[in-house]
């Protein structure tokens, strides 16, 4: 291990610990005696993960969250990843514009966009609908699969799908065979981003939801005058705590097949 | 590359291109408008940009921040996506537990966590009190450093991700080559590694800067208060004080520059090289 | 109202007696259209409910239904102007009809139906009249403070060092300025905006600006800052989570009407007037007062003995407050938050 490797090892682990700093903050915080957001005064209380779990209102707004983050990302990588692979091969002028077009969802506040949204899907009478959200929710996720796709296929060596087509195959069989596996990293990275997005997303559901649609993020935010709920600290605890033991089991079935 | 008929191209970008048109650029054009219709039809929106001191220090204040924040994220996240490149399966994967967490805790609790964390009588200033490395509490919080702060944990995944994806396409061969060649170990990174992974610096760096001028929330809830950026600006324009000219204004402004933005950093590098179109 | 509803009744009872219920026509007037009223959800949704929703059931027959979404102006622009409007009563502000009266975004209030003997004459407006009244008052920790302190030693951070704390909006907050400089509070309006954000940037450096009603319990009850402007039902629940720890004063401060709005073009149509009017009767307002601090706007309401203190418009807590004035809101109020933000932002 070369000075640098070790330099960037520490490095790493500092930045590491850095990004976990909070998240160890947020368990004591759900764990909190008190009816606002604040560390454990007196004793530990479970109150708030009772609540979450009794709570119709809370897990259904997680249900929602789910179904609508889930059907943003998948309309999102694979519109965005055929559109970055598209744009690559071509390159031309008119795909370079395409992928910065792609990008104006990003560039856009989304509080801007929300006022034409608004106005269209009234008229596609979408306000308040799990489709409506999904559907807006996806085109402003794009942005990130074409980035993150576009930075990926940078690397790739053209050569491998140019082979894959003198060999005589198709259109198809080369995006399935030839790219696909090979941008696994950049696909999965991009579909995490595409579900945080709409997972995190507040303002389109703020304003095109009405009673019907209320994911997480409008729960969490809905009484901000009065009082944050600390609720949502045991809701992230909870999801925090089903990444780890899914990424521990699969650490174990690693390990278990030899690698 | 030149490669793939235009049938196929435009067979593979349909899909986005039919979406977002439909559903984002329509809509997106009629609010744009209201920009040289409101309050009265011509351009005496954008005429603001010149004349408001108000809304100049405003945009000086976001650029600054997301500047600052853009160039401790990559700094930060090119550490950690190396180190990533080099780690072991099972070492990487624990790595990735570390930086993909913090995504799965809302804005809302991470600013109340960090509050938790910078204020006065927060756990920090606390031990570092405690340990007698200071005298008085630091003030990290409520100003524009806990707001970078704040913002660049936020950023960092969406730094190391795209980096350490496009890394992992370097051959190591190339490296171990030049060491080979006599190159010492900086040497051989800084030659061959660094310019390889500009792609994935540039694709995280325009990611992370793009994404940090949307920032509204962090901003407000760590800042204090004082430190005002163009997102929230254009919301309060949108929401409470109904300018509607105003705020669309800013929103086809914000555009205008990134595509500037973009155009003059392809000219410095050649963008369409480091996308792939060779 | 109740004489057609009756009659349908007769109606159904007679035909379900011949069984001819299902073939008679249901007369589209005698239904009473749901009302939805927008407020900003958190314990709002309870508070109303109870204080509101089951007393105008009984009272006509209709369905009060609380929509927490927040009523904000972009959005009832957005409603408006698009047809599409979901919502009958907004519970909404001075800033509100400020911002949307004079768009035509608005419909005005039918004093016909709504009594306006039932408010105080200065908070019925033509586009909205007052449904609880609130005050943005003085609080401190009495730890760092130990004293009780004028509205004057808000800037005095020699005699109470410590940050301080105000609302990121320039509405009370400007007037709380004035009124700690030395004006006397029936000589605020027109406010003098340049006097009020000279005192405000000198201690600039020390303020910390808080947005959410959350925000501003957090900072207080947390010791980051010895003093601060807030909302009286914020101050109120303040004092009794830390059980008098943090103590605040109604002197000095600034009073404001929360007010009832209907969107042009509402659903419910007159209905929404018929529930405002529903919604001034005193028991319902008190029982607001005490789920949420919110003070009756009913000037008959009479709180019990142990309200009294907290209610903002009580005699003794009106006599020691200054009135918002709408009007010059209307004329001057963007332009002042945009000075407003313009000062704290520098």
């Amino acid at each position: 291990m070369t000075r640098q490797g070790r330099a960037s090892r520490v490095g790493a682990w500092t930045v590491i610990c850095f990004l976990l700093l909070p998240i160890t903050v947020v368990l004591p915080i759900s764990l909190t005696d008190q009816d606002f957001l604040s560390l454990p005064v007196d004793h530990l209380s479970l109150q708030y993960y009772r609540k979450l779990f009794a709570s119709a209102e809370w897990l259904s707004s997680i249900w929602q969250s789910l179904v609508i983050a889930l059907g943003a990302a998948i309309i999102a990588v694979v519109a965005g990843a055929l559109c970055a692979i598209g744009c690559w091969r071509r390159g031309s002028r008119a795909s370079e514009a395409i992928r910065l077009l792609m990008l104006v969802p990003l560039i856009v506040p989304t509080i801007v966009y929300v006022l034409g949204l608004y106005r269209l899907w009234v008229r596609l009478d979408l306000l308040d609908t799990y489709t409506g959200i999904i559907i807006a929710h996806a085109v402003t996720a794009i942005p990130y699969v074409v980035i993150i796709v576009s930075t990926s296929l940078a690397g790739f060596d053209a050569r491998l799908e140019q082979a894959a087509r003198n060999l005589g195959a198709s259109l198809r069989q080369t995006l399935w065979m030839v790219l696909l596996p090979n941008m696994m990293p950049a696909l999965v990275s991009s579909a995490i981003f595409a579900f945080i997005h709409s997972w995190d997303e507040t303002v389109i559901v703020l304003f095109i939801g009405g009673r019907a649609i209320f994911t997480l993020p409008r729960r969490m935010w809905q009484g901000i005058n009065d009082n944050l709920d600390p609720t949502m600290a045991a809701v992230a605890s909870v999801l925090i705590g089903v990444t780890i033991v899914l990424l521990a089991a699969d650490l174990v079935l690693q390990r278990r097949r030899g690698r | 590359m030149g490669g793939g008929g235009r049938a196929s191209f435009l067979l593979l970008v349909a899909p986005a291109l039919l979406l977002t048109l439909a559903f984002y650029f329509v809509p997106l054009a009629q609010v744009l408008w209201i920009s040289v219709t409101e309050p009265n039809p011509g351009l005496e929106n954008y005429a603001l940009l010149a004349t408001s001191a108000s809304i100049g220090r405003m945009l000086l204040t976001t650029a600054r921040i997301c500047v600052a924040t853009t160039m401790v994220t990559l700094l930060l996240g090119y550490c950690v996506a190396f180190a990533l490149t080099r780690a072991t399966p099972s070492l990487r994967r624990v790595m990735m537990i570390g930086v993909l967490l913090p995504l799965w805790v809302s804005v809302l609790v991470r600013s109340f966590a960090w509050m938790t964390l910078l204020r006065r009588e927060g756990l920090i200033n606390d031990a570092l009190l405690a340990s007698g490395l200071i005298q008085q509490p630091l003030a990290l919080i409520w100003n524009e450093l806990g707001v970078v702060i704040g913002m660049v944990h936020i950023m960092l995944p969406y730094a190391i991700l795209p980096m350490a994806v496009q890394m992992r396409q370097i051959d190591p061969a190339l490296t171990a080559a030049a060491r080979g060649m006599g190159a010492s170990g900086f040497g051989a990174f800084y030659r061959v590694f660094l310019p390889l992974s500009l792609p994935g610096l540039l694709g995280a760096g325009v990611l992370v800067f793009i994404f940090s001028l949307g920032f509204y929330v962090t901003p407000v809830l760590l800042g204090g208060g004082r430190t005002l950026m163009i997102a929230e600006y254009i919301s309060i324009q949108i929401v409470e004080v109904l300018r509607w000219g105003t705020g669309t204004m800013l929103a086809t402004t914000l555009i205008l520059a990134i595509f500037a933005l973009l155009a003059m950093l392809s000219r410095a590098i050649d963008l369409r090289g480091l996308f792939g179109a060779k | 109202m109740t004489r057609t509803a009756l009659t349908r009744r007769h109606l159904l009872g007679a035909a379900a007696a011949t069984g001819l219920a299902g073939a008679l026509p249901r007369s589209p007037r005698a239904a009473v259209p749901d009302v939805v009223l927008c407020n900003w959800g958190g314990d709002a949704v309870p508070a109303f409910t109870q204080a509101f929703v089951g007393p105008y059931e009984k009272a006509t027959g209709g369905k009060l239904i609380i929509d927490p979404s927040g009523p904000s102006n972009g959005k009832v622009r957005a409603m408006v102007e698009a047809h599409h409007v979901t919502w009958d009563l907004c519970d909404s502000g001075v800033s509100g009809i400020g911002e949307l009266g004079p768009r035509g975004l608005l419909e005005p209030i039918d004093y016909s139906i709504v009594d306006k003997s039932k408010i105080l004459p200065a908070f019925g407006y033509e586009f909205g009249v007052v449904n609880y009244m609130f005050s943005s008052v003085l609080a401190w920790d009495t730890k760092v403070v130990t004293t009780r302190p004028s509205p004057a030693d808000f800037f005095d951070l020699k005699k109470f060092p410590g940050k301080r704390m105000i609302r990121k909006d320039s509405q009370a907050m400007l007037e709380l300025a004035l009124i700690a400089d030395g004006v006397p509070m029936d000589k605020l309006y027109p406010l003098d905006v340049d006097r009020a954000l000279r005192k405000i940037g000198a201690i600039k450096s020390e303020i910390l600006f808080w947005d959410t009603g959350a925000q501003s319990q957090t900072l207080l009850r947390s010791g980051e800052v010895s003093m601060g402007w807030l909302w009286n039902t914020r101050a109120n629940l303040l004092k009794r989570d830390t059980k008098g720890r943090i103590d605040w004063s109604f002197a000095g401060g600034l009073l404001q009407p929360g007010l009832w709005t209907v969107p042009k073009g509402n659903p419910a149509g007159k209905q929404a007037m018929v529930a405002i009017a529903a919604m001034q009767a005193p028991a319902g307002q008190i029982d607001l007062l005490r789920a949420m601090g919110n003070g009756p706007a009913n000037p008959a309401a009479a709180p019990p003995g142990d309200l009294t203190d907290i209610d903002p418009g009580s005699p003794a807590n009106l006599a020691v407050q200054a009135k918002i004035d709408a009007a010059w809101y209307q004329a001057h109020g963007s332009e002042a938050l945009k000075a407003f933000l313009d000062v704290i932002s520098s």
